[in-house]
């Protein structure tokens, strides 16, 4: 099975489209590499970096004119699943492209100090202003107080509930959500850990709420 | 058919959402589209609802204070396009 080579020929697709059919091709695996042309810078980094958060290796990625060649090993997780990857839930591609900051730290309820009432309000805004916009973050990370946005009873519920709908992954900060005793409460998105926040806030740009 | 309530100010769209809340009618506090006007403001969603009922929410809504109702149009030249609003003011 290792030595099986499928190619992915995703030259001339508007992104992102070249990460839509990687991700289809690794959840389908019956490979040991996966070979996948690209002729876009953007889609270049976006299937490596696609492929990197998928628990795979990127083992190279060749360049010959305008076409890239990026070579993806996937991690086995089972005997009788060889080849297929995504050991935990993956996001589903957003609808529109990316927008320039991959992610959103919310680490408040509110936005801005004041009063917090017109905080609340704020952030309220924001979220479904989100939901309308023609651009999306790839995720949403929701730390301290941010975390009570997603729980039941909260008034952004709904517009992150679009948010996902349309693709964008909601993150909520496990400690934050035992600190305020709402782990059972989470109603969007899934549980994550500081490793991964880390790591995700460092890979891309990030804009802070 | 959606429709937008706009008020004289934020804190007159917040009064009017706090009643419509009390009153179980449905009614989203959202940002003011820019459409309408450039400046930073909220404003009232009424979505979906039977003739009937979108008439008697309008008419509470008016009663609130609402200085300006909208219909909201939503186009989609085709089913890859991304959906354009517009709105169009009532009378």
């Amino acid at each position: 099975m290792s030595d099986v080579l499928r190619t992915l020929d995703a030259r001339g697709q508007a992104c992102p489209q070249p990460v839509i059919l990687t991700r289809k091709a690794l959840a389908d695996g019956g490979f040991g590499l996966l070979e996948v042309l690209v002729d876009d810078a953007s889609s270049r980094e976006n299937v490596a970096r696609f492929a990197s958060y998928a628990h795979c290796v990127v083992e190279r990625i060749e360049e010959e004119g305008p076409v890239s060649r990026i070579l993806i090993r996937p991690m086995a997780v089972g005997p009788d699943q060889p080849g297929r990857v995504f050991a935990r839930p993956e996001p589903a591609a957003p609808a529109f492209p990316a927008a320039k900051a991959e992610t959103v730290l919310i680490a408040a309820a509110g936005i801005g100090g004041g009063d917090e009432h017109l905080a609340a309000l704020l952030m309220r805004a924001f979220l479904y202003t989100l939901t309308e916009g023609e651009t999306l973050p790839v995720r949403i990370i929701l730390m301290n107080g941010g975390v009570r946005l997603a729980v039941e009873g909260s008034e952004s519920l709904i517009n992150l509930r679009r948010l996902a709908e349309r693709g964008v992954e909601i993150l909520a900060c496990g400690t934050c959500l035992e600190f305020y005793q709402l782990k059972d409460a989470l109603a969007v998105g899934r549980v994550s850990n500081m490793y991964e926040i880390a790591g995700l806030l460092l890979q891309g740009a990030t804009l802070r709420v | 058919m959606d429709y937008l309530a706009t008020f004289a100010s934020s804190h007159a769209a917040l009064r009017a959402e706090q009643v419509c809340r009390g009153e179980a009618l449905p009614a989203e506090l959202i940002p003011l589209p820019s459409q309408i006007r450039g400046d930073c403001g909220f404003c009232l969603l009424l979505e979906g609802g039977g003739e009937a009922e979108t008439e008697r929410r309008l008419q509470r809504l008016r009663s609130l204070g609402a200085v300006a109702l909208y219909r909201v149009r939503v186009d989609q030249p085709s089913p890859s396009s991304r959906k354009v609003k517009s709105y169009e003011r009532c009378p």
